[in-house]
This record gives C-alpha cells, sequence and structure tokens, in this order.
C-alpha cells in the first residue's frame, strides 16, 4: 500500500467517535497542564497511565500524546505572560516573549507562537510519517550487537543533551540501569535483588515509580518555592500579528521547524534542547542581534516550532526502534507495553493501525490545538488564577489513586510515596530523574542484548566494531564525548571571551 | 552547590559499593557466559567511578557566589509525612476519611478565617473523587469505617 491509503486507514481510525474523543481530551489536558506552570507533561501522564488501562491500545496512545504535544504548543502562554515557562522547552520563549507583553504586543506574540506552533508541528508529522517506515525497515537489520550498541548510545545521548551536568545525568541513568536489574534476570529467569519479597519478583513497576518522581516529586518541589508568579496585566489583543511580525517569523519559523525536527530525533535531544539550539542559531544569523531579548519576534517564533517540531518526531525512535527520547515518550512506551504492543522495527508493518491511526490524530490534533490555543487564549490565562496550594492537593489525590489502583493495593501508594521523596531529593540535589526513568525502562532491554552478544561472539568485545551499523553507532558515542572535553579545553585559552547570557535582557 | 554535590557523591557512592557487594554474591560467569552478576556487578563500578568523578569535582570547584534561592523546606516534609501517613492509614481508616485529613494537611489554613474553605475543599475533594473514581469507574478504593 502507497502512504496515501496507509494515511487514509489511519484517519479511518483516528476518525471514529472514541479516538477523537481521545484526540480532543488529549489536547485540552496538553494544553491545560502546557498553560500551569508546575505540572509537566511526564507528570500528567503518569498520572493518567492507569486510566488508560481499560482504554483500547490506540486510543491510549492517541490520549497521551495529545497530552505530550498539546503541553508543548501551549507552554508558551505562560513565558510569554508571566515569564515562567510552562514547560521547560518555552524557557526560551520567555526572553523575547514577555519583552513583547511588556510592550503591549502579547497578542502578536502568542499568535506567532501558536501558528508557529501548527506550522512545525505538521512539518514534523510529515516527516514522520515519510521516515518512520523506511527507517523501521532499515532497523530490521539489527541483531543484538546493534540493539546493546544502539540502547547504550542512546542512554549516553540523554546524559550529554538532557541538560544539566552530564555526570550527574549519567549517575541517574546507571542508577535507573541498576534498579532495572531488579527482579527476573533476562537471560536465565532467575529472581535477582528480591530479597524473597514477592512484589520484586517482577521487578518495580515503572507506572509507580513514574507517578512518585514526577507526580508526587514535582508537587514537593512547588510546595517549596516561595515566590508565586504573577500574570502581566496586559491586553490580549491583535491575535494575528501584524504583516511585519509575520515577515520577519517567516524564516526562523522554518529553521526552527527543520532543525527542531532533527534534534528531535535524537535520544535525549529533544525539544529543550531544539529551543535553545534555534534560538542560539537565529541571533547569530540576524542582521540585528541586538533586538533579541528586547521583545523580537523571531525569538519567540523559532524556539516554539523547534520545541513543537521536536515533540512530534521524538515518536520516530519509539515507533522505530523502541527506544524513547524522553521521560514522556517513554511513559507512552510504557502505556504500549501496558497493553501488549512492544514498539519497534515490526510495529509499523504488524500494528498499522496504532501507527497510522497515531500519525493521523496527530494531523486532527494539530487542529485542534489551534482552536484551542488561539481563539480561546484568554479561557486559559483565566486557570492562571487558580493558586497552586489548591493545584496541589487535587494533584496528590490524582496521584494517589492512580497508585492505589494499579493493584488496587495500598502497598503500592507506600512505594509511589517513597518515590516521590525519592524525586523531591534529587531536584533538590540538581539531579534529573528523566535519565533514571528511561534507563530503568531500556536497562532489561540492554542487558539482555549485551549478554547475548557476548555468548554469541564468546565473550569477543570486538564484536561490536567488527558490524559497521553497532561500530558506527559507538563512533557517535566516542564523538560525543570528545568534543565537549576538547570545547572545554580551547574555551580556557584566555584569548576567547565567554559571552554571558545576561547581555540578553535586563535592559 | 559543592557541599550539596559532595553529599549526593558520597550517597552515589554507598549504593555503588552496595549494588558491588550484592551483585558479587551472584553467578558472576565471564565474558563468554556472562551470569546473573556480570551487569549488576559492572553497573555498581561504573556508578562508583562517576560518583568520585561528582566527589572530586565538587571538592575542586569553588563555592558559588551570590544569593541561595529563597526554599520553604518545612512545607514539603509536612506534606511527605502526611503522605507516608496516609499510605499506612488509607486501608484501616479508608479514603474518603483519609483524603479530607491530606487535603487539609496540605492546604495549611493558618487562620480561623482560611479553616473554612480549607475544610470544605477537602470535603469536597475526598467526597468528590470518591464518587468519581470509587462508584462511577469502579476503583475498590477502600470505604473505611465511615461506611460500614
Amino acid at each position: 500500500m502507497d502512504v496515501g491509503s496507509l494515511l487514509a486507514s489511519g484517519f479511518a481510525v483516528a476518525l471514529t467517535p472514541t479516538n477523537l474523543l481521545y484526540c480532543l481530551l488529549g489536547s485540552v489536558i496538553g494544553t491545560a497542564i502546557g498553560v500551569l506552570p508546575g505540572l509537566g507533561p511526564p507528570a500528567t501522564i503518569a498520572l493518567l497511565l492507569p486510566v488508560t488501562y481499560g482504554m483500547p491500545p490506540t486510543s491510549a496512545v492517541i490520549l497521551l500524546a495529545g497530552i505530550f504535544y498539546g503541553a508543548m504548543y501551549a507552554g508558551s502562554t505562560t513565558s510569554i505572560l508571566l515569564n515562567i515557562p510552562g514547560e521547560a522547552a518555552s524557557v526560551v520563549t520567555c526572553i523575547d516573549g514577555y519583552q513583547m507583553a511588556r510592550q503591549g504586543r502579547a497578542g502578536a506574540a502568542l499568535a506567532v507562537s501558536a501558528i508557529g506552533s501548527f506550522v512545525a508541528g505538521t512539518v514534523s508529522i510529515v516527516g514522520l510519517m515519510l521516515l518512520a517506515p523506511p527507517l523501521a525497515q532499515f532497523a530490521l537489520r539489527f541483531g543484538a550487537p546493534e540493539n546493546a550498541a544502539l540502547l547504550a548510545v542512546g542512554l549516553m545521548m540523554v546524559g550529554y543533551l538532557g541538560g544539566g551536568s552530564v555526570v550527574k545525568n549519567l549517575a541517574m541513568a546507571v542508577v535507573g540501569l541498576v534498579l532495572g536489574t531488579v527482579g527476573l534476570d533476562p537471560i536465565m529467569g532467575t529472581q535477582r535483588f528480591t530479597y524473597g519479597v514477592y512484589k520484586l519478583a517482577e521487578g518495580f513497576e515503572f507506572i509507580l515509580v513514574a507517578m512518585g518522581l514526577f507526580g508526587i516529586g514535582e508537587v514537593l518541589v512547588n510546595y517549596e518555592r516561595a515566590v508565586a508568579p504573577e500574570v502581566l496585566r496586559t491586553r490580549i489583543a491583535g491575535l494575528l500579528g501584524t504583516r511585519e511580525d509575520w515577515r520577519r517569523a517567516a524564516l526562523p519559523l522554518t529553521r526552527g521547524s527543520l532543525l527542531g525536527f532533527f534534534i528531535g530525533v535524537l535520544p535525549g535531544g529533544g525539544a529543550v534542547v531544539a529551543s535553545f539550539i534555534t534560538y542560539a542559531l537565529e541571533k547569530r544569523l540576524s542582521r540585528h542581534p541586538e533586538r533579541f531579548g528586547r521583545g523580537a519576534v523571531e525569538g519567540v517564533a523559532a524556539p516554539e516550532a523547534a520545541n513543537n517540531a521536536a515533540a512530534t518526531s521524538s515518536f520516530i525512535p519509539l515507533l522505530t526502534l523502541g527506544i524513547p527520547g524522553n521521560a514522556s515518550i517513554a511513559l507512552i512506551l510504557a502505556a504500549l507495553l501496558i497493553h501488549g504492543i512492544r514498539p519497534g522495527p515490526l510495529l509499523v508493518s504488524d500494528q498499522p493501525q496504532v501507527f497510522w491511526g497515531l500519525v493521523a490524530s496527530m494531523y486532527l490534533g494539530n487542529v485542534l490545538l489551534l482552536v484551542l490555543n488561539l481563539p480561546l487564549i484568554r479561557l486559559w490565562v483565566s486557570l492562571l488564577r487558580v493558586p497552586y496550594r489548591h493545584l496541589g492537593p487535587l494533584i496528590l489525590v490524582v496521584v494517589l489513586v492512580g497508585a492505589y489502583s494499579v493493584n488496587n493495593n495500598p502497598t503500592d501508594v507506600g512505594i509511589v510515596v517513597v518515590f516521590g521523596a525519592l524525586g523531591w531529593i534529587l531536584r533538590r540535589l540538581d539531579f534529573e530523574p528523566a535519565p533514571l526513568v528511561l534507563a530503568m525502562i531500556l536497562g532489561p532491554q540492554l542487558e539482555a542484548a549485551l549478554r547475548r552478544t557476548l555468548i554469541y561472539s564468546h565473550g569477543d568485545f570486538g564484536v561490536f566494531l567488527q558490524r559497521p551499523i553497532s561500530a558506527a553507532l559507538l563512533g557517535v558515542a566516542a564523538l560525543m564525548m570528545l568534543v565537549p572535553a576538547a570545547r572545554r579545553l580551547l574555551a580556557r585559552r584566555p584569548w576567547q571571551p565567554p559571552a554571558p547570557l545576561e547581555e540578553r535582557s535586563d535592559s | 552547590m559543592p557541599r550539596r554535590d559532595a553529599v549526593a557523591a558520597a550517597a552515589i557512592l554507598l549504593l555503588a559499593a552496595a549494588v558491588v557487594r550484592e551483585a558479587g554474591r551472584l553467578p558472576f560467569g565471564s565474558a563468554r557466559s556472562p551470569g546473573e552478576g556480570f551487569v549488576p556487578w559492572w553497573l555498581g563500578v561504573i556508578l562508583g567511578v562517576l560518583a568520585l568523578i561528582l566527589l572530586l569535582r565538587s571538592l575542586l570547584e569553588r563555592r558559588a557566589a551570590g544569593a541561595p534561592q529563597p526554599r520553604r523546606t518545612g512545607r514539603p516534609l509536612a506534606v511527605l509525612l502526611a503522605l507516608a501517613a496516609y499510605a499506612v492509614a488509607v486501608d484501616p481508616l479508608g479514603y474518603p476519611l483519609c483524603t479530607f485529613l491530606l487535603v487539609v494537611v496540605t492546604l495549611a489554613p493558618r487562620s480561623p478565617r482560611e479553616a473554612l474553605p480549607a475544610l470544605a475543599l477537602a470535603l469536597a475533594t475526598a467526597g468528590g473523587s470518591y464518587v468519581l473514581f470509587a462508584v462511577w469507574l469502579g476503583v475498590p478504593l477502600p470505604a473505611g469505617p465511615l461506611a460500614r
């Protein structure tokens, strides 16, 4: 079948009343959490995972994906109006978006952000649709060595590109791998590190870990913050932007979409890295870089396009290789696994209704989000008036009910609370929980692939370099380790002045 | 935060030592035929190396200048304690009562004027969520002695 027919079959799946409803629900929830600072997509997806148990798998993935890309879409609202990013991927949008709002151009900033997100999302869905099937075909050639190398490189990339300290990220990834070894040994089938506790025989339940780390952990962090945000009292007018705004935004939007798409495919790359890189690129390419930080529309268009394109393209490694690139995607992987679907090279051919149904729902979701984010923007802004002290208990109650409903067992509530405490402590110490969660879910696959490779090669580690694909992947990993080290060495040379971030605004 | 990093590195180092020790009790095998302890043992070693790098960095790094971020540790600690108590009490006392108490503690009313809305919100959350999850969605939440 050609792409057109496959996409038509996807629309037949996505346009059923149930799936359409879940797509709308995902977009609405995603927009709400994108607008609300202090509640991110991983936490929300973790909270709603138990709700998806009773749904058909395609509906579940449509709902959760909608939450993820919906949050990316709406994360800019608070960046523009409050100078507080709704999501990490909208941090950069604060710089020029808030300045535009202070100058009375909040409407234009919101318009460029929403329409830019729509264009970038659409470009990225087309890319996903065209790139994923051939990549899945290619991945069918992968054996145990290639899988082991791919998973190892993926985890390293999460460490290097995930933001914050590389050493801390890698340490978190290794802790996640260690947690992943608890339970049944993937080769021998014997129990490890269970200490006679029956509950640990199948390992730590991923959903409980994720709900604790992201759900409770995030609420505790927000309770700790002393400062309450204030909405900028500005009139939201001119929600289409001027011709001059669009003339300036057109090229950054295109570049942001394309660059965001490619960065999103990388594990650990994702929307946050994409938004930072495109902002830096636009500032460098601009003939008037001094306008950046003072309300340049390009500074809103490029990162917002990039983070939306990256959010969509980050589904490519999940759907074709079975590798999640960020915490939200890892949770969507968990949802698919719960439904007995293992994402990977065979997903596109064996479960076309899931793949093409999801692609079609993304087109629909993108249109829904444009409607939700432009004409209804005032409604979402009013959501910001709900104080966090009222929102926090509600989130906690949903987490606790979700934890209880996994096995109808109060012990699970205790496990979630323990991981919630861990999530809070980790954030206090500037450790990101995302690499831990990713590694925990990928750990058993990595271990099985590594041990199988060693058994087949009679303990010869050289097999990784003898096979071209795994050699290339390890080459990428080596480059990733060497390039930052070399850059650090070069940066120490006295003639190279550092570029302070503070110079961008505060004028 | 060099001092915090040093504490974190020390904790990770302890964890790494525990992993190496526990993995050492499992069959290690060899590179030709790796056993159950092979991967966890190496993970413990790698974790130890990363902890040492972090520790070394934190000791060499100079203390960062500038005022520390304002934090309210008491509040999240109180909420965490309430959550721990909730986990223990939810089965014997039941979901509605425990949820009501948890919401009151998390709202932490500071004056009698704040108490009434807090109690009302706690009642609405406990009752509303019980009806939604237990009655409508069929989650078998423990009703506790109030239902008997």
